[in-house]
């Protein structure tokens, strides 16, 4: 009988040497404040990174996260400005996403184009298409509209519960409800789904969906955090969720692959720039540990797998 | 009472090759109901039929009396029909439980997925046919053997009153046989009726009921177990030879150009195979599908090299660690998958034809396609290709031709071994007897040839001396061509009287 | 599915090249003006210049990338590439005080060895290539910006090399001239070589290619390699042409370079494809980006339209088939883009 390791065990341990070192040298990485701070801004990239994990697990790929956030939070920002309520605005940004969403569904699965080209034009337009509309002027928020109108701190405090609440609604969904289930079978074995009564273009188009729709509430969240919305929001949110997810043990080739694992992904990525900080690394090392852990963690799970 | 499954006169062909001719199947409730015969002889295809996935072109089948009208896996999913396949159709990445669960209900997207119920009703199932594997595990991470207990447990499930087994033992252990063997007495004690296809004389003679022969696409017969010996079974299979013509051995066999000594290869399941290649000499590697045939091919063609044992090639003692090497050593390979191995079916036939000889054609690495178009046409003329030119893509291709295609791109290399694997499967009759001569001039012009062929009449009609694969190894050498009797038995394991 | 496409690939490649030619006149008669005899605008033979010194990194980091998409494989890390290669040029120059001449064949040599990098791990552990290089995009991003510690560029390049990123050559610019050479070393090597042949062979079917005796893992291991060579020269024209070697430097091109090729012809899934198409394509977007930016229209029009053109160019692929029918096996070498969805 063949026994595996969990997945995610060396992220584990990866995550606990990192935080077993801050915790000698450098606990103020600890402190309060910075952390929710940190927290707060990382809550809508975890929305995304989700999404992202489930079209991954469905055996596509979406690198236009990032220009769905954008004008996802623009819209909200406009809806704003012209004095919509904040139910409206996030119902906005939602509906920008889930229009987004279902155009790379539609073309992935009906039109049966390859996604990482689809989603690379429709990167491409969304991000143009913005440039364009807002010439790269930031929309002012109304006030009373940051942190719904609350303090920073109790601000931060509900993005973060929304966020992580969100988050085990999806990670439940994708475990216990049966389009979860689908979606899990369809990037296993597309064929075999098929033939079990399972339909892989509604499931597949679904997940496109799904990921535009959260991208339109992460935006939301975004825009609760800062006066302003920047139209240059989200570069490289692309990258970096897929790094996570990949990082957290979503095999990119479909079917495999536990949301909390991207989550802890999203985790040990974000923290290695404050991390560098405080261990008196120097920032510009940055990007190169990040490609290092993607290329490492893609490296342990091949001789995990091999092995078996 | 009418029988629980019967076929009436199904046909079916596939273009020119006429797979079923006519077959009339009965299958009683309770019974184990054995399916006997050679490659090609039409089982699959009466199997897929009775299982929904091809329809038949004339002939009818009822499930307890009732005509099915309609072929589909559902329809036959409705009828209570269950196939157990060699390859299992399960999702590699989900749970035991969570196939077991997809399988046996059509699931609504919003419903929630009853962990607790699906695992307790999975185990059951599991228990029932006495396999002890957790619920909880990863398909991809189950043995074969353990994938196909998991079907086993699906098919019980879903209530299935016909159980198809395609060659269920094929990869067990003798614990593992032993439970399956249970399995089946409980199914048939409990009203299941079971089709068993399988080689294992053995086993048919201790499972089942009665044994249906399938020759060439006809049934030869039907008996009950225990009136019936293994040797009439056996010839009930060969049956008469058809009568067709052979080239004449006109070759004569002269020195070793290869040897092999105790060549063993682990991840190929072969081990511990001594044999001399002569040339001008044809030698027929016979055995059954599955037995280490092609595994052998491999190891000799680099793609899973030996890890024990000596080559020697014209005296000189080698290893062969890639195609590379092989083929620089003059071995060829004309492999049995030809869409996946033989052909590159996107690209044009001279492209094809050239592919294992770059060196040769295209000195200095550059490409010259008068000399590939040449070589292409000569060799469209010489084995009678049929294609709209040279220029034409290999999917344009019948089968045949392709064949023909793929046999020309390693005849281009002017091997001095040349291995050919199911050369005229699925093969026209007229193009094969082309093939066939072919294979008779290289022989004479003084290559060794390797033929593995499951058709009996042919490894008969053109092997000079015949080598019968078994587990991985030699289980017979015949240095004569021996008669269809005595062959199959060697084939199946079983000693012939 | 796919299809040799033989037929079908010169049409896509006439019309690419049609509608190359519509726009370059579109521009060219719109957005072209007169004075006192000299010519103003996209017509000016200064704009048109300077609209092939802009195309020509983007067009290398094409060029390396159409082999390397022809073997079924993808890579996202020829813009770091590009970037790590411009600083340790300037920095080998600079700080290190080396000649130019060996600055640039040590810069090579760093492209080579970041080529292999990615070669080691996707064709000798055979990693998917998706991955591999999101990994080293990040990585070689990130060591140019630890090699100039975050804010270094390098700056007071001799005018001797500056003329190969802003000067002529016999009345061309000078990288143009290179990019002619590099296009036309590449389309032979793709066009009329066995090594391209077996890349196409190895791009419809690599176990096919395989039982063929073609050693599959060689040559994807060589088409990295020769990518990150190419990087690096790019980079090193771009140091050119800037007279600034920066960490940011090609930041986005791989994605440009991938829309172009896929632009002209080639499958993502690789097997088919041509380097004129790669080439045509390259020249389609910069001339409709620059284009605008002198008919004075918004530059952002040009995005959209290119992603436009991109989908038009997919499902003018996909809907060019045969009518036979023949399932695929799942291949995972650039594990997505998918098998088709049943």
């Amino acid at each position: 009988m063949k026994t595996t390791l969990p997945r995610e065990l060396p992220l584990v341990l990866a995550l606990v040497l990192v935080f077993g070192l801050l915790a000698l040298v450098a606990p103020e990485f600890f402190d309060r404040k910075p952390l929710m701070s940190r927290f707060a801004q990382e809550a809508p990239v975890l929305i995304v990174a989700a999404g992202t994990s489930l079209v991954i697990i469905v055996r596509q790929i979406d690198i236009s996260v990032g220009s769905q956030f954008a004008v996802s939070g623009i819209v909200a920002g406009m809806l704003a400005s012209y004095g919509a309520g904040v139910a409206t605005c996030a119902a906005g940004a939602l509906g920008a996403g889930l229009l987004m969403g279902a155009i790379n569904g539609l073309c992935v699965a009906t039109l049966r184009l390859p996604s990482i080209v689809v989603t690379l034009a429709t990167m491409v337009i969304w991000r143009e298409a913005l440039r364009l509309t807002q010439q790269g002027q930031f929309i002012n928020l109304p006030s009373g509209f940051q942190w719904f109108g609350l303090t920073l701190e109790s601000g931060q405090m509900i993005q973060i519960s929304a966020a992580l609440a969100l988050f085990s609604l999806l990670a439940w969904f994708a475990s216990n409800v049966s389009a979860g289930r689908f979606i899990y079978a369809v990037g296993s074995d597309a064929e075999a789904a098929r033939l079990s009564g399972i339909p892989p273009r509604i499931t597949t188009f679904a997940a496109f969906v799904l990921l535009g729709g959260l991208c339109g509430i992460a935006a939301f969240m975004n825009a609760l955090q800062t006066p302003q919305v920047d139209p240059k929001s989200g570069t490289g949110l692309e990258m970096k969720v897929i790094a996570a997810s990949v990082v957290g043990g979503i095999a990119i080739n479909g079917g495999r692959g536990r949301l909390w694992g991207a989550f802890l992904g999203l985790l040990l990525l974000t923290t290695i720039s404050p991390a560098l900080t405080y261990l008196h690394v120097e920032a510009y090392w940055e990007k190169a540990v990040q490609g290092s852990i993607i290329l490492l963690a893609v490296i342990a799970e091949t001789i995990r797998t091999r092995r078996v | 009472m009418p029988p629980l499954l019967r076929a009436t006169h199904l046909t079916k062909s596939f273009g020119a090759v006429r797979a079923l001719r006519g077959v009339s199947f009965e299958l009683e409730a309770g019974e184990v109901h054995a399916l006997l015969g050679e490659n090609g002889a039409g089982k699959s295809t009466l199997i897929k039929v009775i299982t929904g996935a091809h329809s038949p072109d004339s002939g009818s089948l009822e499930v307890d009396g009732t005509q099915i009208e309609h072929f589909s896996p559902r329809e036959a999913h409705r009828h209570g029909i269950a196939c157990i396949y060699q390859q299992p159709a399960l999702f590699p990445d989900l749970t035991v439980a969570e196939n077991i669960a997809l399988r046996l209900e059509n699931p609504r997207a919003w419903s929630l997925v009853r962990r607790r119920t699906c695992r307790i009703r999975a185990a059951e199932l599991l228990k029932r046919i006495g396999a002890d594997i957790s619920p909880d595990r990863e398909i991809r991470n189950l043995s074969m053997s353990e994938q196909q207990l998991v079907e086993i447990a699906c098919a019980i499930g879903v209530g299935a009153r016909i159980v198809v087994m395609d060659e269920p033992t094929a990869s067990l252990t003798q614990k593992e046989q032993h439970l399956l063997f249970h399995i089946v007495r409980e199914l048939r004690a409990s009203g299941v009726g079971v089709i068993y296809i399988s080689h294992r004389l053995e086993e048919i003679f201790t499972l089942a009921d009665r044994v249906t022969v399938l020759r060439d696409g006809a049934s030869v017969g039907t008996n009950p177990v225990d009136t019936i010996n293994e040797n009439e079974l056996i010839g009930m299979m060969i049956g008469r030879e058809v009568s067709h013509i052979y080239p004449p051995r006109e070759s004569r066999p002269a020195g070793v150009v290869l040897s092999l000594r105790n060549i063993s290869c682990k991840a190929g399941g072969v081990h511990d195979v001594s044999l001399d290649l002569r040339r001008g000499e044809i030698i027929g590697l016979a055995g059954l599908v599955g037995a280490g045939r092609t595994e052998l091919a491999r190891v000799l063609f680099g793609i899973t090299p030996a890890d024990n044992g000596n080559i020697v090639l014209n005296g000189k003692s080698i290893t062969i660690d890639s195609p590379q090497e092989a083929i620089a050593y003059g071995i060829a390979y004309v492999p049995e998958d030809r869409r996946r191995h033989g052909v590159i079916l996107e690209m044009k036939i001279s492209q094809n034809m050239s592919m294992a000889i770059h060196e040769r054609l295209f000195p200095g690495g550059w490409l010259r396609k008068a000399a590939e178009n040449e070589l292409a046409q000569r060799f469209i003329s010489q084995l009678g290709i049929k294609s709209s030119g040279a220029n034409a893509t290999g999917e344009t291709l019948s089968g045949g031709n392709q064949q023909k295609v793929s046999l020309s791109r390693w005849l281009a290399t002017k091997p001095t071994v040349l291995i050919l694997d199911e050369p005229t499967q699925g093969v026209d009759v007229g193009a094969k007897s082309e093939i066939h001569k072919i294979i008779r001039e290289l022989a004479a012009e003084g290559l060794a040839v390797i033929m593995i062929s499951s058709d009996l009449p042919e490894i008969r009609g053109m092997s000079d001396r015949i080598a019968v694969i078994r587990g991985g190894t030699i289980a017979a050498m015949f240095e004569t061509v021996p008669d269809a009797q005595a062959l199959m038995a060697a084939a199946l394991g079983h000693k012939a009287a | 599915m796919r299809t040799a496409l033989r037929p079908t690939l010169v049409r896509h490649e006439v019309i690419l090249a049609a509608v190359l030619l519509i726009e370059w006149f579109y521009f060219y008669f719109t957005a072209t003006s007169e004075k006192r005899g000299i010519t103003f605008g996209f017509g000016a033979l200064d704009s048109q210049f300077d609209l092939l010194r802009h195309s020509v990194e983007i067009g290398l980091l094409a060029l390396a990338v159409t082999p390397i998409i022809l073997t079924g494989g993808i890579d996202l890390s020829l813009g770091s590439t590009l970037g790590l290669c411009s600083i340790v040029f300037g920095k080998l120059w600079q700080d290190a005080g080396a000649p130019l001449w060996l600055a640039g064949l040590l810069t090579i040599v760093v492209g080579g060895l970041a080529g292999t990098i990615n070669a080691g791990l996707i064709a000798k552990l055979r990693l998917p290539p998706l991955i591999v290089t999101l990994g080293t995009f990040s990585l070689f991003r990130g060591l140019a910006e630890a090699l100039t510690r975050g804010t270094a560029t390098y700056t007071g390049f001799p005018s001797s090399f500056l003329l190969l990123g802003q000067g002529r050559i016999a009345g061309l610019p000078t990288q143009g001239w290179l990019y002619l050479l590099v296009t036309i070393v590449i389309w032979l090597l793709i066009h009329r070589t066995v090594f391209g042949r077996t890349l196409r062979a190895i791009g419809f079917s690599s176990e096919g290619a395989r039982y063929a005796g073609i050693p599959v893992n060689r040559r994807i291991a060589a088409v990295y390699v020769f990518a990150g060579i190419i990087a690096a020269l790019a980079g090193i024209i771009y140091t050119s042409r800037l007279g600034q070697a920066k960490a940011d430097a090609g930041t986005g091109y791989e994605l440009y370079a991938i829309t172009a090729v896929v632009l002209g012809g080639t499958s993502i899934f690789g097997g088919t494809g041509s380097v004129h198409g790669t080439i045509l394509g390259v020249a389609a977007i910069a001339v409709l980006t620059k284009g605008l930016v002198y008919a004075r229209q918004p530059q952002e029009v040009g995005g959209i339209l290119t992603g436009a053109l991109l989908l038009l160019a997919l499902l003018a692929s996909t809907f060019a088939k045969s009518t036979f029918y023949r399932t695929r096996t799942a291949k995972t070498l650039t594990a997505p883009p998918q098998p088709k969805l049943p």
